[in-house]
């Protein structure tokens, strides 16, 4: 069956009649022209972001630990909540690669590509925490099982916080491989267009020598799918283990066998969020309104929905849990969670990830640009405020209360996290100068299903009744 | 108008009557025998079996009004070629709702020991036990029996809806969307009942209770998986059968495929869960915690334990890994009958340890009694899938699942 037909209830997902060429023109097109003084607004202001944080980061390293307000009884203050909330966001890329490629979501191909450089760049900012955190950063290496002239000294394979290096070591290996194996025919593309000697050079280099013959393309295609599948189970595994950093432990709060799941649940639905936040801003600066529509954004939206309310059940089930278990510390845990000293972002949590996505089952307000974009915002902020709360309330009130303590951040810890965001965006505009926002190989794909031109030729098709239809799909050579 | 019909079978009518009488005289000499046993253990075993086969088909059937909320909600037209057969199955979950109902309140309001104790259910009578009497808000008769009724007759009641919903689209004016969208938007009021229903109080009660001072978080979760892959095994049962008597005719291998696929990947997801819920305890070890798995894992459950994994995981895993495998019917009916019988074995651990410690059975009455439920299912459902077309005739996506390649 060789016809191309999409139902007459979708709507397209590439509108303003665009042909192959007028694709290929309209995503090289910010790559070839000189950056809008926009871009250098925003580029120099996250260079700065990012030299705060270099400078903070720097102090901590100087002066040691001590700089920053963790103490004795909470261990783990802003540094753990940035690392998980940072790499939460990550999902959202390697969910909508890989997991939207199996599912045979033709919508991914318009948000794929910034979708997955989010997710290399958030799994960048992630792992400076960790990394930073241990304080002696130039023993950072012990990390590594490797043969040692340190006697028995090995890492503790026993240990979740060991199994987070290798997951996040080998999602950060295949999200890359992942992206890039995806860029290599767009770098073609570019390569063929380029006007000057350096941009064909350049693109030529990265391109790896693509030619677009069938051959390139059947072993591209063979990639893809290995990858993807790769990605899949990498990409649960991932913050399944974020979880276990927690859920292994024996801290009330901290211990229950929910989190494995939720956690991969709140990671897509941050991610999806920071995925709305960016794009909504990419397809107006870089007028991709046509590739980028409100129904890529609705769809999201979505997600959003669903992982939220996932996040939802899953905070109430913990919730109810701590009472139905009658295990004394666990109820008193969640006692000082949700009313005790930080009951504040017990609320704000509650607020942002529960309450705040129920919105998104009006169809209006999901395919409303403006509300998406703050509650996208929003959606962020809750899923701070979650990792905040599992990491510091639980901690802050421990088995001791001679030494229960409130835990604020000081000023290099601020700074180091204002910098992940500098290294984030740093990157984020270099990519959308550099390298084309959106698969211009992948959207060619979903063109003549979905593009809009192509789908008012569909209309003969809907008019026909099933039989016809029938028959003209068998013969149709 | 394309329409397609279906006449049951002689002989599927026959075999579900023989299922049907063969469970019937397991449950009449289980009533005899093991209820007139002067052994109590007998007495639970007896209630222990109904409980298991009664709640695991009724599971397994709403998890087919669960895929086509899911279905809908994603727009998915892959579905239609062979969408009459889960609302078929939807559509009989009121039967299964009310036998499920009588034999779970009959427990909690009849069965009991010698000391007036229910042997099943021991948070019916707290008596001094702290951790049940502070469990009693919740685990009390009262409420057991108001979430139970809400929520059968909240999924009878989406079961039949969606089912003549999508019968009524037939006859709607060609192309038209309104009854698509309605459809759409009762799916998001079911998944919100199934959140609070399937995927959170109902299995605390219904199961998790049974040991009444354990507990674990992600318990529902875990059943709903459990669950939902044998319902896609079920479905993909009836759909081979149906396609071996010429019916379904716009059924195509790449529809077969995409069950293979669901199969495959929701076993994993079930081992996922299984697996998260397992380590996490048993890193933990904490005694409360661990008491659930000492017994399944070291005690005389232990083999059952490791079948569990070996079929659910292993053998599905290695079985549908490949593309051929999930085009094939035989590799496809094979394994789908050993996936139902595995997660059958897999709610036979959720239910049976706690009440019958190391007195298990799994004999003449263990395995006479899912006859019964199958002869139900068989008869029921295929004379549901015989009242109506098997076209999802003027669906807006039905022609999408004639071009549809998995």
């Amino acid at each position: 069956m060789h016809l191309k037909y999409e139902s007459f209830v979708r709507e397209p997902l590439i509108t303003g009649d665009k042909t192959y060429a007028q694709v290929t023109e309209d995503i090289c097109k910010p790559i070839e022209q000189k950056p809008s003084k926009l871009w250098y607004v925003g580029f120099v202001l996250s260079l700065l972001f990012l030299g705060f944080g270099v400078f903070s980061v720097f102090w901590e390293v100087y002066w040691g630990l001590g700089t920053w307000g963790i103490n004795r009884t909470v261990g783990w203050g802003w540094d753990i909540t940035n690392f998980v909330w940072w790499v939460g966001i990550g999902h959202a890329g390697t969910l909508i690669s890989a997991i939207l490629l199996l599912f045979r979501q033709g919508w991914r191909t318009g948000v794929n590509r910034a979708a997955e450089a989010m997710t290399i760049f958030a799994v960048m900012c992630a792992g400076q925490f960790p990394i930073f955190h241990m304080g002696r950063v130039w023993n950072a290496f012990y990390v590594l099982p490797l043969p040692n002239t340190r006697g028995p000294l090995w890492p503790n394979f026993n240990s979740a916080l060991l199994w987070d290096v290798f997951a996040i070591s080998t999602y950060f290996t295949v999200s890359l491989l992942f992206w890039y194996s995806g860029l290599v025919p767009d770098f073609a593309t570019i390569r063929d267009r380029a006007k000057t000697k350096l941009r064909k050079r350049l693109y030529g280099l990265a391109s790896f020598g693509w030619t677009g013959t069938a051959k390139n393309w059947q072993r591209f295609e063979a990639l893809s799918l290995v990858l993807a599948g790769l990605s899949t189970p990498l990409v649960l595994s991932v913050h399944t283990i974020v979880s276990f950093d927690f859920a292994t432990s024996v801290i009330p709060g901290w211990h229950a066998t929910i989190f494995p799941p939720y956690f991969v649940a709140g990671a897509v639905f941050s991610g999806f969020a920071m995925v709305q936040t960016l794009l909504i801003l990419v397809r107006k600066i870089y007028k991709m309104e046509d590739y980028i529509t409100l129904g890529h954004i609705e769809a999201m939206n979505k997600v959003i929905v669903l992982t939220g309310s996932i996040v939802g059940v899953a905070y109430l089930t913990e919730l109810f849990m701590a009472w139905y278990s009658q295990v004394h510390f666990e109820q008193e845990a969640f006692k000082y969670r949700v009313f005790g000293p930080y009951w504040w972002a017990y609320w704000a949590m509650m607020t942002c990830n529960v309450v705040s996505p129920q919105f998104f089952w009006f169809k209006k307000l999901r395919r409303n640009i403006v509300f998406t974009f703050i509650l996208s915002i929003v959606v962020n902020i809750g899923m701070w405020f979650e990792r905040f709360v599992i990491i510091v309330t639980t901690l802050a009130n421990d088995f001791l209360p001679s030494s229960w303590t409130y835990y604020s951040p000081t000023w290099p810890e601020l700074g180091f996290y204002l910098g992940t965001f500098g290294l984030f965006f740093t990157c984020f505009f270099l990519f959308s100068k550099y390298f084309p926002v959106i698969a211009i190989a992948e959207i060619k794909f979903t063109l003549k299903v979905s593009g809009d031109k192509y789908k008012r030729d569909m209309q003969r098709l809907d008019a026909m009744t099933t039989e016809e239809f029938l028959e003209e799909a068998n013969h149709a050579h | 108008m394309m329409t397609e019909r279906f006449t049951v079978p002689a002989k599927l009518k026959t075999t579900g009557f023989a299922l049907l009488i063969i469970g019937l005289l397991t449950l009449i000499a289980g009533g005899i025998t093991l209820l007139g046993s002067a052994n109590e253990i007998d007495h639970s075993r007896f209630w222990v079996s109904l409980l298991h086969n009664s709640v695991f088909f009724l599971f397994i059937c709403v998890a087919s009004i669960f895929i086509q909320a899911a279905a809908s909600l994603a727009q998915g037209g892959w579905i239609l070629a062979y969408k009459r057969i889960p609302e078929a199955i939807g559509a009989n979950v009121w039967i299964f709702g009310i036998i499920a109902l009588a034999v779970l309140f009959a427990i909690v309001f009849g069965a009991a020991d010698h000391n007036g104790h229910n042997p099943i259910y021991h948070w019916t009578h707290p008596g001094d036990d702290k951790i049940l009497q502070g469990k009693s808000a919740f685990l009390n008769p009262g409420m057991f029996v108001g979430f139970s009724v809400v929520a059968v007759v909240l999924w009878s009641w989406f079961g039949i809806k969606f089912r003549q919903r999508s019968i009524a689209q037939e006859t709607a004016p060609k192309n038209s969307t309104k009854i698509y969208w309605g459809v759409i938007a009762l799916s998001g009021a079911f998944l919100f009942v199934y959140a609070l229903t399937m995927m959170s109080t109902i299995p605390w009660f219904w199961i998790m209770s049974i040991d009444a001072h354990w507990f674990s978080t992600l318990f529902s979760w875990y059943v709903f998986a459990s669950a939902f892959v044998s319902g896609i095994s079920l479905i993909l049962l009836w759909v081979i059968y149906l396609k071996g008597k010429n019916a379904l005719k716009l059924v195509t291998k790449e529809h077969i495929h995409d069950l293979g696929k669901f199969m495959f990947a929701f076993s994993i997801f079930w081992t996922y869960l299984w697996f998260s819920q397992f380590m996490l305890i048993w890193y933990g070890n904490i005694p409360e915690e661990t008491t659930y798995f000492k017994i399944r894992m070291q005690g005389p459950y232990s083999f059952f334990f490791y079948a569990n994994i070996i079929i659910n995981l292993v053998l599905p895993i290695f079985i549908l890994m490949s593309r051929p495998s999930k085009r094939n019917y035989f590799t496809l009916v094979f394994i789908a009958f050993m996936i139902i019988f595995g997660h059958w074995i897999d709610f036979y651990m959720m239910i049976n340890p706690s009440p019958m410690q190391e007195n298990w059975f799994l004999n003449w009455f263990e395995l006479g009694v899912p006859f019964f439920f199958v002869g139900i299912l068989i008869l029921a459902v295929s004379n549901t899938l015989s009242k109506a077309s098997l076209i999802t005739e003027n669906h807006p996506l039905l022609k999408e699942t004639l071009v549809h390649i998995s």
